[in-house]
């Protein structure tokens, strides 16, 4: 079987290489790729869409489209690893014994068949095998949680003008949350954004997509042609675009943050949503 | 508001996944209605569609208002203009039977499997309804993505058999992927039929040589042809019948649709035809695929996986009919995907209505079926008598066209198989309405005979499965308006 294996893997790997042989030359400024459209979208960009930044406009405009199911593609993943991991109440074996600790003085309770103490500042509750986090690594990304949140939205805001976006945005702020849960531990990530949220979070993020293109519909013109924007943002069509682009930007934002959580909330805590890793 | 159809038709079911899925945290009970809408505009839409096309001819939507190569454009002809109505209606009609089945076997997960389920649609409906290469790997990964999710949901064994589907599915959405790029690098655009435009003067270039046999593979592995067929009898047997009847009876014959367009409209019969001429190798191939596939049918014990190597075996008609290169053999082919499409989803929903009344369905639970199900049963024959290619079934059709392509191809190989298939076919089934009529019902060696109890599955199976019974006849009766209206004008002039 392995050998079968590899000479599938040589067979295709020499057809692959006996088709580069007539691909144009590396870095062929007369190849069809560059002379074909890239021309266009070099020259036409600005004064079609007034954004500086032609990845954007190809990726958030002309191919908008593409871009709006990528988007709905994490949406998917969410969903998935959220209707195949996650572990609802009711399928839990028994009542569980609880475990809580007093914050302050370290002392641990076990609670047997279901009794529980009400939320509080005063007691966490565990589980049974506990590590406690880390004083310096908490405080440490205490302080740079902020810092990369600013970071991401940044990178959010300023994709018309330089590498960035939504997507890139979206996952350095779902990697702050993702920081906070890993230092802290998933309780308390869980306490700060419940998972209602992040599950509607997500749905709502790929919603601001799909609702811009809706709203151009609306507006009768075609699916996705934020140039129909113009009479509602008060601007002109061109302008219309780049404002546009924006808005998707930040749905794809929402929509990857929370996504990202989602995904690791379920994976890490295989589904239980416990202490987490 | 008719103009938006081809937007709406895939845009409704997206927005209404999105409302499902916060729905599924607000109030569980509303996910269903808002599914069962969205996949009812969805089909309105598609058969709106299908009439504009009948009326006008091809439509162009432009999404985001650019005009292709710059922009992404839909394009509906004939081809899916036949294949949208099918793929909507198919999914709404298991929509509606797998209301029971969902609150029998995971009441607590509706809302992320609506949302799933209405967003699989979405990537089918996109994959059908575009005229971009790249627009249709970005909906063939939410149609898989989604797909995987909802296999892996079942028995014991469905995450891994869907864990090596989803190997194998990736690969090949991989494949299709390089493809398109090798097509992007010698062509420099990503329209359909702006790279048919630009291909003739490269017909001789290795780079579009490897793309074809790239993107090939990369469909046949996911559309499960023969030596690619492996991840399809466990992936399809062990997910919970819900999604079985969804996914056995579209994604195959979506991804069929795919192959015959990257024919027709991408790389044109010229060069697949006459510049390549490697059509006698692929019909044989799908003499292997149709042989095989009827031989493992023979061998299972088990009602499910019997019905997914019959899927493996329907590839082979469809692949081989495609690759005849002639006018009868390309009609049964695009014939066939709207008839296998309704036969699958038949028997599909059979077992769908086996399971939730008698939890199992290796041939030794069918024991004593037809007086505990009637109803089911009688569907069961319907679709059985479609697949086995009886008139006045549409099976019947789609398989005379076939044959009739094979003669005049000289392809005899291909007519002795599709007899082949015929005849195993008919032994299969009639094994089972053997089992399911004579032995009576009986548990534990048959020390227990209970009389025979109806205990028929709840309207809601049995309304979708009698439409779909109904429709296999109707549209074997209508073969003839179907071919002579929509059918002959997919086939391109000058094509034998």
């Amino acid at each position: 079987m392995k050998i079968i294996g590899l000479i599938i893997v040589v067979v295709t790997g020499a057809l692959l290489i006996y088709a580069a042989a007539d691909f144009p030359a590396w870095s062929d400024p007369a190849s069809p790729a560059s002379t074909y459209l890239s021309p266009y979208f070099i020259e036409k960009t600005m004064e079609e869409t007034s954004v500086p930044n032609i990845v954007t406009a190809v990726l958030a405009d002309y191919r908008g489209f593409d871009t709006m199911f990528e988007t709905t593609v994490i949406f998917s993943a969410g969903v998935v690893c959220f209707f195949l991991l996650r572990i609802s109440r009711r399928e839990e074996e028994e009542p569980e014994t609880r475990y809580y600790r007093h914050v302050l003085t370290g002392v641990t309770i076990q609670l047997k068949e279901g009794y529980k103490i009400p939320p509080s500042a005063d007691f966490e509750r565990i589980d049974a095998v506990w590590t406690p986090p880390d004083l310096i690594i908490k405080t440490g990304c205490r302080i740079l949680i902020p810092f990369i949140q600013l970071f991401a939205l940044y990178v959010i805001a300023h994709g018309h003008h330089s590498p960035g976006g939504g997507f890139q945005g979206g996952v350095i702020l779902g990697a702050s949350v993702i920081l906070f849960a890993i230092s802290h531990d998933l309780r308390t990530a869980v306490r700060r954004m419940s998972e209602k949220l992040i599950g509607i979070l997500c749905a709502v993020g790929v919603s601001i997509y799909a609702g811009t293109g809706a709203l151009c519909l609306l507006l009768k013109q075609n699916f996705l042609d934020y140039s129909a924007l113009a009479g509602v943002l008060h601007v002109d069509p061109i302008t219309a675009r780049s404002h546009g682009i924006l808005m998707v930007e930040i749905g794809v934002g929402i929509a990857v943050l929370a996504t990202m959580i989602w995904i690791y909330n379920n994976i890490s805590s295989a589904g239980r949503y416990r202490q987490g890793l | 508001m008719s103009e938006q159809y081809p937007a709406l038709l895939v845009i409704v079911p997206l927005l209404s996944a999105l409302v499902i899925s916060v729905a599924g945290w607000v109030n569980k009970r509303l996910c269903f209605p808002i599914a069962v809408a969205a996949l009812g505009v969805a089909a309105w839409s598609s058969v709106g569609l299908l009439f504009r096309v009948l009326d006008e001819g091809v439509i162009v939507y432009k999404l985001g208002g650019w005009s292709p190569p710059m922009g992404i454009a839909y394009y509906i002809d004939y081809l899916n203009g036949l294949v949208l109505p099918v793929v909507s209606i198919v999914a709404l009609l298991n929509l509606i039977s797998s209301k029971k089945i969902v609150e029998q076997q995971f009441p607590d997960k509706a809302g992320p499997f609506y949302t799933l389920y209405v967003l699989m649609v979405t990537g089918l409906l996109g994959i059908v309804v575009t005229g971009d290469a790249f627009n249709l790997y970005v909906l063939l990964e939410i149609a898989s993505l989604t797909g995987y999710g909802l296999l892996a949901m079942g028995e014991e064994r469905a995450p891994l058999a869907t864990l090596n589907y989803l190997y194998m599915g990736t690969i090949g959405a991989c494949f299709y992927l390089l493809g398109i790029g090798y097509l992007y690098i010698v062509t420099g655009s990503l329209n359909m039929v702006d790279i048919a435009r630009l291909l003739p003067p490269l017909y001789q270039s290795k780079a579009v040589l490897a793309a074809f046999i790239i993107c090939m593979v990369g469909v046949w592995l996911k559309m499960a042809f023969f030596p690619l067929h492996a991840w399809l009898p466990n992936a399809y047997t062990y997910a919970n019948s819900a999604s079985s009847g969804l996914i056995a009876p579209l994604m195959t014959k979506v991804m069929v649709y795919v192959m015959i367009r990257l024919i027709l409209t991408v790389f044109t019969p010229k060069f697949v035809f006459n510049t390549l001429a490697v059509h006698d190798a692929v019909v044989w191939l799908a003499v292997i695929a149709i042989v095989m596939g009827a031989v493992l049918a023979l061998k299972e014990r088990n009602l499910k996986k019997m019905l997914t190597y019959i899927v493996v075996a329907e590839v082979g008609y469809m692949v081989g009919g495609a690759w005849l290169g002639n006018r009868a053999g390309l009609t049964g082919a695009v014939l066939h995907i709207v008839n296998d499409a309704l036969m699958t989803l038949c028997v599909f929903l059979v077992v769908g209505n086996i399971v939730y009344k008698i939890k199992g369905y290796a041939f030794g639970d069918l024991k004593g079926l037809f007086a505990k199900m009637p109803f089911t049963m009688g569907a069961f024959v319907i679709g059985a008598l479609s697949i086995i290619g009886v008139p006045p079934t549409c099976g019947f059709f789609s398989k005379w066209y076939l044959i009739l392509g094979a003669i005049q191809a000289h392809q005899y190989g291909f007519m002795v198989a599709l007899l082949f298939s015929s005849l195993i076919n008919v032994v299969l089934f009639f094994r089972v309405f053997e089992i399911g009529f004579y032995e009576p019902f009986s548990d534990h060696e048959g020390h227990e005979h209970h009389p025979a109890v109806m205990a028929e599955a709840p309207l809601t199976m049995l309304v979708p499965l009698y439409v779909v019974a109904i429709s296999l006849i109707l549209v074997g009766l209508y073969t003839g308006d179907i071919v002579n209206h929509i059918v002959q004008f997919v086939i391109p002039k000058g094509f034998m």
